[in-house]
């Protein structure tokens, strides 16, 4: 029945559901897995030679269903029935600025996301679903993790359809017409392949990965033995499983800019389409590994409410991720784009303060370093360790083999602290520690002067009281 | 902002006036901290001794298979862990401090790992109030302020009941007006 109807029309306000084939996209792995379990089995069979068991003739198929056969067959069925009631039990429908869903069979679940606290909308296609045409619209409210709204699935153009109506409406802009209009967009950036490779080649896990696998290679041939391949087999894989994951994730990674925020779109098999209005990206870290440094390549992932991060859910990870890899004109000017004023005033140029702040050490360009005598308690990064406060902002650099520099908008500032250990308090040094939402960045100025701190936590309460009293309107469109 | 409280039978302690230059940093000039309830220290005592005592009666009964000579040991060890507990215990109540400012909120506290936390009225997302059983029995609860921050640990423990309806009222009332969005 929503065959013909497109996006918009599915917020009319009325009760709609998934598309029919969520069930068959949803269930692909049970089904190949039973697949798999059936061709072997008659694999081995062939092999010694009794051929594929003749399964019209009732004895034999008896057999087999003894043979374990009907257990499995209850258990797909079992499952089956269970996702084909699932989705006849999951509805959705927008109404009154918001988007709710109702599901579940035996314990009923419904969830209502208010559409002006949108942080973000994601159109995400993983492979299967694809090749069906099918997309998953994820709406993120800030309710901590597990607080998202998530359609799976829907046809395609209806899910872009859905998602302009939800951001038109998120920002207060009512349309003409039957279907809400796109954002016009504006490619900013993309990452080209060779340079997601380089990256990948260069980090951690796959240097690990490939003197691993040389010594392991090498061990086995002294001791004329595979014991040791075999038993560290799993870790090897886990990380190739790891190296493949970023690769597919940050495969053919675009960030355009539009009216309704930044917009990203990347990934190999699984595409994801993230839409994040202005204003919900809570902080901001650039990050370079000590293998980057000859390219001066950067990675920029920031925090936004509702992404947990940090956790293992995979599709969380890169929903954190601004730019797997960038140069370090591109990582300043996505940085730009997030946050169009860092605040810095004539005569001061901004681009001096993100440099001093990406690789500088000492106090040039207003930085308020950690002391020498921080260098009892952080022997190499104490050189680097500093926070430089602008009219917007607050910067925070640390690292002197991996770099990196948090940048904290004021008006996203949830709380701050300032900590003491007692090595810190013999030193007259103490840690201050913004406070964000989860997320990869942690912005953590460690072991400035104790009287320093002080003063920071003091004027940063008041400057972010300040900004949040004059920060946008969470609607960013609307006419007031 | 003290003044408006209304008057409750058991005013909350003020802290004594700590000693200027040295602590600075956990004791901004122009603050007037409240200490919490000497109820939080009673029931982290009575958990103490609880334990302790476990630990005197297992000790005891080694004493009596090993020999005699063992059992000053036995005494001496759980006896010395208490004095220093009981001690310890109370600088850690001693040291938790709030203070509620205009638009925020102070959190002091910590005796070896000290930490001050700054939450605006604003970014509050919500105040939950918690007492178990032994705290109750001593009159006490715990006030925990949520952000949307998993990093801002803004708790309040060894509250008395009243003051601890108190604030989360009066904090409700205040995140009210001072909401902002994330």
């Amino acid at each position: 029945m929503t065959e013909t109807v497109l996006g918009a029309r599915l917020a009319d306000g009325e009760w709609h559901r998934m598309h029919p084939l969520t069930p068959v996209v949803r269930s692909w792995r049970v089904l190949i897995v039973v697949l798999v379990f059936i061709v072997q089995g008659w694999g081995d069979n062939f092999a010694r030679g009794e051929g594929v068991p003749e399964l019209h003739r009732p004895d034999v198929a008896g057999r087999v269903l003894a043979g374990g056969g009907a257990i499995v067959l209850l258990v797909v069925a079992i499952g089956v029935g269970f996702i084909v009631l699932s989705w006849r039990t999951t509805r959705f429908r927008v109404a009154d600025e918001a988007l709710e869903l109702h599901t579940g069979i035996l314990f009923r679940q419904h969830r209502r996301a208010r559409l002006d606290r949108v942080q973000t909308v994601d159109v995400v296609q993983p492979f299967i679903a694809r090749l069906a045409g099918l997309a998953r619209l994820t709406l993120e409210v800030a309710g901590g993790s597990g607080s998202s709204v998530s359609l799976s699935y829907l046809r395609e153009e209806q899910a872009l359809g859905l998602r302009n109506h939800l951001l038109a409406e998120a920002a207060g802009v009512h349309y003409e017409g039957a279907e809400a209009p796109e954002a016009p967009e504006h490619a900013a950036l993309d990452v080209p392949v060779g340079r997601l490779i380089g990256s990948l080649i260069l980090s951690g896990p796959a240097i690990g990965f490939v003197i691993g696998v040389i010594g392991l290679v090498g061990v086995s041939v002294i001791i004329g033995d595979v014991g040791p391949i075999l038993g560290v087999f799993p870790t090897v894989v886990g990380v190739a499983g790891m190296l493949w994951g970023r690769f597919n994730g940050g495969f053919a990674f675009r960030v355009a800019t539009s009216p309704d925020g930044l917009r990203l779109r990347h990934g190999l098999l699984e595409q994801r389409t993230q839409t994040v209005p202005p204003g919900r990206v809570q902080a901001v870290r650039l990050s370079q590994g000590l293998l980057w440094r000859q390219a001066d390549w950067w990675q920029v992932q920031v925090n936004i409410a509702g992404y947990s991060g940090g956790g293992t859910d995979q599709e969380n990870e890169s929903g954190n991720i601004l730019l797997p890899v960038a140069s370090r004109y591109d990582a300043i000017t996505v940085l730009a784009l997030v946050l169009p004023d860092l605040g810095v005033r004539e005569p001061e140029n901004p681009w001096d303060v993100i440099h001093a702040g990406l690789t500088g050490s000492g106090p040039e360009n207003g930085y308020l370093v950690a002391p020498r005598r921080s260098r009892w308690v952080d022997p190499i990064g104490w050189r680097r360790s500093g926070v430089r406060v602008t009219d917007q902002a607050l910067l925070i650099r640390r690292g002197v083999l991996g770099r990196s520099l948090d940048v904290v908008p004021h008006a996203r500032t949830q709380s701050l602290g300032v900590t003491q250990g007692p090595m810190q308090r013999k030193l007259d040094i103490a840690s201050f520690a913004l406070h964000s939402t989860p997320g990869p960045v942690n912005p953590v100025a460690a072991h400035l002067d104790a009287g320093a701190a002080a003063r920071l936590l003091a004027e940063q309460s008041v400057r972010a009281e300040s900004a949040r009293n004059t920060s946008g309107p969470e609607r960013w469109m609307a006419v007031d | 902002m003290m003044a408006e409280q209304p008057h409750e039978p058991e005013q909350p302690h003020q802290a004594e006036p700590a000693h200027r230059g040295e602590d600075d940093v956990f004791d901004p000039s122009g603050i007037e901290w409240t200490s919490v309830s000497p109820g939080l220290a009673a029931v982290r005592r009575t958990i103490l001794i609880v334990q302790l005592a476990v630990v005197a009666v297992a000790l005891l009964v080694a004493a009596l298979v090993i020999g005699w000579f063992w059992l000053w040991v036995a005494l001496l060890i759980p006896i010395l862990a208490a004095a220093f507990g009981w001690s310890t215990i109370g600088r850690q109540v001693a040291a938790w401090g709030y203070a509620e400012r205009a638009d925020d909120l102070l959190i002091k506290r910590g005796l070896m790992f000290r930490e001050l936390v700054v939450v605006p009225y604003g970014r509050m997302q919500f105040v939950d109030v918690q007492a178990g059983p032994l705290e109750r029995a001593f009159d006490v609860a715990q006030v925990q302020l949520h952000t949307a921050s998993a990093g801002s640990d803004a708790r309040i423990p060894g509250l008395n009941a009243v003051e601890a309806a108190r604030l989360r009222d009066r904090l409700a009332s205040r995140g009210q007006a001072k909401l902002a969005g994330l």
